[in-house]
């Protein structure tokens, strides 16, 4: 089922929510953002714990403003997964179905064969106490899906469990939602895990959406420094257009002009920031002279071997940047450096935050 | 993140005449009796309203000396209980050893066990013709009884500190343990030891603790009925409360003794204020802190201060013991004629089993009227606590203070209030079951709320909201969710609304009848007339009933602060 939030208004002395925003049929988006930008505050409104002042939800087109949580239909994991403690895996899992009174057998027939979907298949007679923080999120997914749900929130389901097992669950929970094709809103506040998982992402500050888009728009095309700055790294770096010339600005900084596409809007003399991503840069051993644009010249501030790649930290003036490099060229801090950004992979963006 | 929920009128409207039981109840069998104690003492002959009651009360040097012993003995019981009970606190609060649990359980004696059990293990045990005075004379071979301890102050303080130290054990330490020992380690590296540690890091920081178990144990000797009753005796040694027993029952001056009773009322409700201010105070210092790692007592063995602390709890040990052991010892025994030798038998268990008796009546009496008071108060608490849960009402917290006030007003006040404000009813209440178990109820069902109302906040505000979006309505979500959540506290209320019920015997005098005795009214008369063997008994009778209700506080035990 679709779910669209219109207008949706709500206000407190030092917070105001404001958000409209579509969940396409079967579609996983996430509403990302840093702690306190109202994400939580907006699944509780579809919850129907918070009643908005102002706007109108809808689930497949009807307005569900008027149903109290318990005739919503909407299957919710919660943070601290919330089971109940009372209730063994099984009747956790089965508790949905019990409040629509459905039969015994059928329901523990739908319990297992949920438990089953998140691979505890042997674990429905076990206490919640039992459980490790991993499977008990399990649970909590089964729980929320055993009595069919039009709409799955998703509330930072993974925040509370480690790093290694929040890569696996994540996935996890993707093809859960694929298979079963549930219309789902998940809510986090990490950027990888957003980017992971998601057939879109709304960025989220200050209780208004900044952006909506698919996660490699987001990451690429972000419309201002919030997103370029929340979704991953970023570099920037403050100057002024000087030129448009056949779709690309020339655009002049304090370390030289640099070419970049041009954005809507933009004139000469208009302020703007520049924007690439740590890995779009390649290192240059020399400025070659026939180019003038795009090159950085700067020293080595930090050097960092992750692995896989090498993370740079480059000063030039004012101004710092991090590279990411493939391979590993022989660099220390303190060597001077010389590194160039393809014009594409450039992107200016509003000066005002 | 923010908190608040929907509320819709309908909901509220519903809360309201939920609320609306409990409120009927409380006014009819609380305030309504209470109030009618008002008029009594604030009016004159006429019906007019004066002070003059009061005023006569504060000039006669009888009551201002029995208002006077009764502040001085209260101030004294708890100095001395509050000196019983911290070495224990400091133990239990910082080291580990063997029967800790036992110790530790025993703290909870004091909302048990009956009041006139320790009377009568008093009796029996420090009494001139007791066990410790029998075997002092057979040690030293003389003739007189060299310990004289009943019947005066010292008796009353006695039986006060056994009563009420163990309050003081279970809040202090339960502070106590929770403070950073890293506070004391750093002033003892800036060359702070012994008693000046104590005195200058340690004790502020328990000071709201030991302060807040001080005023508790003060109300409690300031309201204390039996032990003044039977240990003190004679005008020399009667307090407020048997005062107020004595105007009522004995002299039928049911006015004064509603001036009198007043005079107690604000007495206690002065501290009872005191009380709570510096709860609140600690639960704050409880949310900042931690619980600790202990020690081994076998360190603190190795100073010199651990002979004391041994010795400590050999005396604490024995104090709560063998009193409690004199008693079922003497209901073992029978006397043959006068001043005859004793032998051992099952005399008083045969005829309070086998035949039909005033005291085999008073132990079905007293079963029926806990089981009663179990029917009343558990759910009239529960519905409270229920109600001040939800965080849909507003100021539910003043609600729940207003529902608690039974606990600050005296018992004997409330058979007071009972016989005035039933007065020329067309149904007899004194005397009656009803009003036994309505009384009882109303000074149980505080418990229950505050052993179930602790339960209800403990329960994840997540929890509910996950059971709704399961779909599970109010209705549901109570049934299915938080009823089974609360179980153990509902357990725990009923087993302390019983315990309650069945050794209750300040408000049960007042209001008891020939045929409503309970065991604990029967032990007194026992008492009255010197047959201790009987006494003894029934005293054993209560203790088995009132340890097994202990037992499910103690296995269970949920919700209790």
């Amino acid at each position: 089922m679709s779910l669209r939030l219109k207008n949706v208004v709500k206000e407190y002395p030092d917070f105001k929510l404001k958000i409209d925003l579509q969940v396409n049929k079967g579609e996983l988006v996430t509403i990302l953002g840093p702690s306190g930008c109202g994400k939580t505050t907006t699944l509780r409104v579809i919850a129907g714990f918070i009643t908005p002042d102002k706007g109108n939800i809808f689930v497949a087109d009807r307005g569900i403003d008027h149903l109290p949580p318990h005739k919503r239909q909407i299957g919710i994991v919660f943070q601290d997964y919330a089971l109940f403690p009372n209730l063994n895996v099984l009747d956790n899992i089965a508790f949905g179905l019990k409040m629509q009174r459905v039969k015994r057998i059928l329901r523990e027939a739908k319990a297992r064969k949920l438990l089953k979907m998140v691979h505890l298949k042997d674990y429905g007679h076990r206490k919640i106490s039992q459980l490790s923080g991993g499977e008990q999120q399990r649970v909590a997914l089964a729980r929320a899906l055993a009595t069919e749900p039009r709409l799955l929130l998703l509330d930072e389901p993974l925040s509370a469990l480690d790093a290694k097992l929040r890569k696996g669950l994540r996935s996890e929970i993707r093809r859960i939602q694929r298979e079963l094709a549930i219309t789902t809103l998940y809510i986090t506040h990490d950027q990888e895990e957003a980017l992971a998982l998601s057939d879109r992402i709304a960025v989220m500050r200050n209780g208004k959406i900044e952006q909506v888009g698919r996660p490699r728009e987001i990451y690429d095309e972000p419309v201002n420094l919030f997103v370029a700055g929340f979704v991953g790294q970023a570099n920037i770096l403050k100057g002024t257009v000087r030129s448009i010339e056949g779709g690309y600005v020339f655009f002049n900084t304090a370390l030289g002009d640099i070419r970049a596409p041009a954005p809507r809007g933009c004139y000469p003399g208009r302020e703007m920031h520049l924007f690439f991503r740590p890995e779009n840069c390649t290192i240059k051993s020399r400025i070659p002279s026939e180019d003038k644009g795009n090159y950085i010249q700067g020293v080595v501030a930090g050097c960092e071997y992750l692995g896989e790649i090498i993370q740079l930290e480059v000063v030039s003036r004012d101004s710092r940047f991090i590279l990411r490099l493939r391979g590993c060229p022989a660099i220390a801090a303190g060597d001077p450096v010389v590194f160039s950004i393809k014009a594409d992979n450039c992107r200016l963006l509003p000066a005002t935050r | 993140m923010f908190p608040e929920s929907t509320l819709p009128g309908r909901k509220a409207l519903l809360y309201l005449l939920l609320l609306s039981g409990p409120l009927v109840f409380l006014f009819f069998f609380f305030y309504y009796p209470l109030s009618s104690i008002l008029q009594g003492g604030l009016t004159d002959d006429q019906g007019r309203f004066t002070v003059s009651r009061i005023g006569s009360i504060l000039s006669d040097p009888y009551y201002t000396g029995i208002i006077w012993f009764t502040v001085k003995q209260a101030f004294l019981s708890t100095l001395l209980s509050i000196s019983l009970g911290l070495p224990g606190a400091y133990l239990l609060a910082k080291y580990d050893f063997w029967g800790k649990n036992v110790i530790r359980a025993l703290t909870t004696i004091p909302f048990v066990l009956p009041s006139i059990i320790v009377v009568l293990g008093f009796v029996r045990f420090f009494g001139n013709n007791g066990i410790l005075n029998r075997l002092l004379m057979g040690l030293f071979r003389v003739e007189e009884p060299p310990l004289r301890i009943l019947y005066s102050m010292k008796a009353i303080l006695l039986a006060h500190a056994f009563y009420n130290f163990p309050i003081c054990i279970r809040i202090v330490s339960a502070l106590w343990s929770r403070l950073d020992p890293n506070f004391e380690d750093a002033a003892r590296s800036m060359g702070a030891h012994g008693f000046r540690l104590f005195r200058e890091v340690t004790l502020p920081r328990i000071l709201p603790a030991i302060l807040a178990s001080s005023a508790l144990i003060f109300i409690f000797c300031l309201l204390s009925f039996a032990i003044v009753l039977v240990l003190g005796g004679g005008p020399r040694f009667t307090t407020l409360e048997v005062e107020v027993y004595r105007l009522a029952k004995v002299s039928l001056d049911l006015k004064m003794g509603s001036a009198l009773a007043l005079i107690g009322s604000f007495l206690s409700s002065i501290f009872l204020y005191l009380y709570i201010r510096l709860q609140r105070k600690m639960s704050f210092a409880e949310e900042i802190t931690a619980d600790f790692e202990r020690k081994r007592l076998s360190a603190l063995l190795k100073e010199p201060a651990g002979i004391f602390f041994v010795l400590y709890l050999f005396l604490i040990a024995a104090l709560i013991i063998a009193p409690m052991a004199a008693v079922v010892y003497t209901s073992f025994l029978k006397r043959s004629g006068w001043g005859g030798s004793t032998a051992y038998s099952l005399d008083w268990y045969i005829r309070l089993i086998f035949t039909s008796n005033l005291y085999a009546r008073s132990i079905l009496n007293s079963l029926f009227f806990g089981f009663m008071t179990i029917l009343f108060a558990l759910p009239l608490g529960t519905l409270i606590a229920y109600l001040g849960s939800r965080r849909e009402i507003k100021n539910s917290s003043i609600l729940e203070s207003l529902m608690m006030l039974p606990m600050g007003v005296s018992s004997i006040m409330l058979g007071l209030g009972y016989i005035k404000a039933f007065q020329g009813f067309p149904v007899e209440i004194t005397g009656s079951w009803y009003a036994i178990v309505l009384a009882h109820t109303v000074i149980s069902y505080p418990f229950v709320i505050r052993s179930v109302s602790s339960m209800f906040r403990k329960i994840k505000p997540s929890l509910l909201e996950a059971a709704r979006s399961l779909g599970a309505d109010s209705w549901q979500l109570f049934w299915h969710l938080e009823l089974p959540l609360i179980k153990g506290a509902l357990i725990t209320g009923a087993a302390f609304a019983f315990a309650i019920s069945i050794g209750e015997i300040n408000a049960t005098m007042m209001l008891a009848g020939p045929q409503t005795m309970t065991i604990p009214v029967a032990i007194y008369r026992l008492i009255s007339s010197y047959n201790f063997i009987g006494a003894c008994a029934m005293g054993t009778i209560l203790m088995a009933i009132s340890f097994l209700t202990f037992l499910i506080i103690d296995r269970v035990g949920e919700g209790i602060g």
